[in-house]
Order: structure tokens, then C-alpha cells, then sequence
């Protein structure tokens, strides 16, 4: 059943080395073309764990899958089990695709790295324009959040702010009220319910919090934060 | 893979609108890359990133035409055909087409 050549994409290629399995896992180790020591194989087991291994190595897991779907269908749809393992091999073909243009441009520059902009350029060229904005835009907010976050505790470029939050020692305040209950607590952080219940800052700083709609939050937090209530 | 806690997925949902924790694992991302041709050899840390992204939207983007195709046929529940027909009528998903027509025929051999 060796279902290779398939244009030269990689899906199959696990297959040759299937057939060649049942040996003991030594002979499986000399057999393997050198691709295939990369991927971490579990020698010791049968075939059939074997199989099981390497096709859970091949494909996105199939609850992340289905929670994706999910997010766009009306809540009423189903899905059959056969659509969504089809669905979970097309994510896999196409990292390998567009993987394989990245890489190719790669090694004609001389390169040894596929860098993001390897993928974006890759996935330009075979057809996915409609993804690169997005996919840029979400690039550049990762580049922004994480560099904050390594950078300094300050969150500067990610939140513009008058206010001191190496006071309290995380990142940065939302600027967006999120869906938690007021009452937790302001926003549900820990450390700003120990701020609150400060027994100098009881009185006004409570009755601000016991008040507060979510619409008000920042601003009110924020006067909080700055002067405990005045 | 980084997880973030509650309150950080928050704060980057919050921030970003998107960023924060991924929805499919790096690290298999990052397996499946090297498993499509013997030659890759080293992968940034933000190509896995942009997968991750890239691969959402894929998924929405099939899910959506095959969840077209239940409608028409007014059905409720979207079956690999729907998939397939999605794939085939859509062009850039053209490297998909032997995918879907394996997986619905899996004992015929595949076409040159």
C-alpha cells in the first residue's frame, strides 16, 4: 500500500518505512534512511504502537483541530469524524508544501535557516495572499509581545500608560476590560486583590471596587493604582 | 511550548486581540516541518509561529467552504465529501486534490 510520489510530498513517506518494520529495533535503526533519525522513534514498542507513534508525529492533534472548526461554525453543525481527520492531514500537507518552498529558497540563497519570512514568502508564491496580512500583523504583535515581555516588565510599547507597573511587578495594565466579574477582584488578579485590601487604602479603594462597571474599569483602576483612591 | 496561565492569556488576548497561547503545539509544527523534505535543516523560532496562525486560518477557511456545501445540501453535518468538495473548487488548495481523493478512495492507487 505504499501510496509514494505523490508529487514529492512528504505524507507517504513514513510507509517505505512501515513495511520494513517488524525487525527488531536495532535492524530498525541501521535500515532507516537518515531522515528518519530525527524523529524520535520509540524502538522498543511493536509495529502497531509504532504506527500509532509516528502517525500522531505526523499530523496536528485532532482536538485542536476540532476546537478551531468549532470557532466558526454556528453551534448547531456536526462534523463526521472522517471530515475532520481529512481535514487534520490537509493542515499537515500544507506545512509540508509550503515548507518545502520555504526551504528551497533557502538553500538557493544559501541560507540554512527558514525564517518566518521564508514561510510568508513561500506561502505568497503558491497562492495564500489572503493569509499574509494577517499572518504579518499577527508576527509583528507576537515580535511586540514577547519581546516586551523578555525585554522588561515595563510593557511599554504594548500598553501607553501613565502608569508605574514595576510597582507591581508584572507586565502591564489592559486597556481592555475583559470578561471577569468585578467582584473577583480587580480584573481577577491576585496581587491587585492583596493591593486592594491594603487596610490604608480599605475604605474608598472597595467601595471604587465594589462599584465598578467593567466600562469604567481602566480609568478608575488606573486612579487606584496611581493614588489608592483619593 | 509556553502555556500561558489564565491571567496572561488574558492580558495578551486583551493586548493583541490574537496573539498569546497558539492553538496547535509548536513543537509538532516544528516535527512535521522537518518531516517534509530530508534536506531542512534549521527552523527559526518564529516560522512555527506563523504556522501556527497560518494553519488556523486554513482550517477556517476549508471548514467554512465544506460547512457552505452541508448547507446547500441541507444537511447538518459536514462528512469528508463536503471536504472534498471544498478542496477541488477551491485553486490554491489544488495540492490538496490527491489528498482528499486518497482519503476518500483509499484502495485505488493513485493517478500519475
Amino acid at each position: 500500500m505504499e501510496l509514494g510520489g505523490n508529487g514529492g510530498f512528504h505524507g507517504y513517506r513514513r510507509l517505505p518505512q512501515n513495511s520494513s518494520a517488524g525487525t527488531k529495533a536495532p535492524e530498525i535503526s541501521m535500515e532507516m534512511p537518515p531522515q528518519m533519525n530525527q524523529t524520535p522513534n520509540t524502538n522498543s514498542v511493536t509495529d502497531d504502537t509504532e504506527c500509532t507513534v509516528r502517525e500522531q508525529d505526523r499530523f496536528m492533534p485532532i482536538a485542536n483541530v476540532i476546537r478551531i472548526m468549532r470557532k466558526i461554525l454556528p453551534p448547531h453543525a456536526k462534523i463526521s469524524d472522517d471530515a475532520k481527520e481529512t481535514i487534520q492531514e490537509c493542515v499537515s500537507e500544507f506545512i509540508g508544501f509550503i515548507t518545502s518552498e520555504a526551504n528551497d529558497r533557502c538553500q538557493r540563497e544559501q541560507r540554512k535557516t527558514i525564517t518566518a519570512e521564508d514561510v510568508l514568502w513561500a506561502m505568497s508564491k503558491l497562492g495564500f495572499d489572503d493569509y499574509i496580512e494577517p499572518l504579518t500583523l499577527y508576527l509583528h504583535r507576537y515580535r511586540e509581545y514577547d519581546g516586551g515581555e523578555r525585554g522588561s516588565l515595563t510593557g511599554e510599547p504594548l500598553v501607553k500608560r501613565a502608569v508605574d507597573p514595576g510597582t507591581y511587578g508584572f507586565m502591564t495594565f489592559p486597556p481592555v476590560p475583559f470578561p471577569m466579574a468585578p467582584h473577583h477582584g480587580f480584573f481577577g488578579a491576585p496581587p491587585m486583590n492583596g493591593f486592594l485590601k491594603d487596610p490604608s487604602n480599605a475604605g474608598p479603594s472597595q467601595a471604587a471596587v465594589a462599584g465598578i462597571d467593567p466600562p469604567h474599569c481602566k480609568e478608575q483602576g488606573l486612579e487606584l493604582l496611581n493614588g489608592g483612591g483619593k | 511550548m509556553k502555556r500561558a496561565g489564565t491571567y496572561s492569556g488574558i492580558l495578551s488576548g486583551g493586548i493583541s486581540g490574537k496573539t498569546g497561547p497558539h492553538l496547535l503545539p509548536l513543537a509538532r509544527i516544528k516535527k512535521i516541518m522537518k518531516q517534509s523534505s530530508d534536506d531542512v535543516k534549521m527552523i527559526s523560532g518564529e516560522a512555527p509561529i506563523v504556522f501556527s496562525k497560518a494553519c488556523e486560518l486554513l482550517i477556517e477557511e476549508i471548514t467554512k467552504r465544506a460547512w457552505n456545501i452541508t448547507v446547500q445540501g441541507k444537511r447538518r453535518t459536514i462528512c469528508k465529501e463536503d471536504v472534498a468538495s471544498a478542496v477541488i473548487t477551491t485553486d490554491t488548495f489544488d495540492f490538496l486534490v490527491n489528498l482528499v481523493s486518497d482519503s476518500a478512495n483509499s484502495q485505488e492507487s493513485p493517478r500519475p
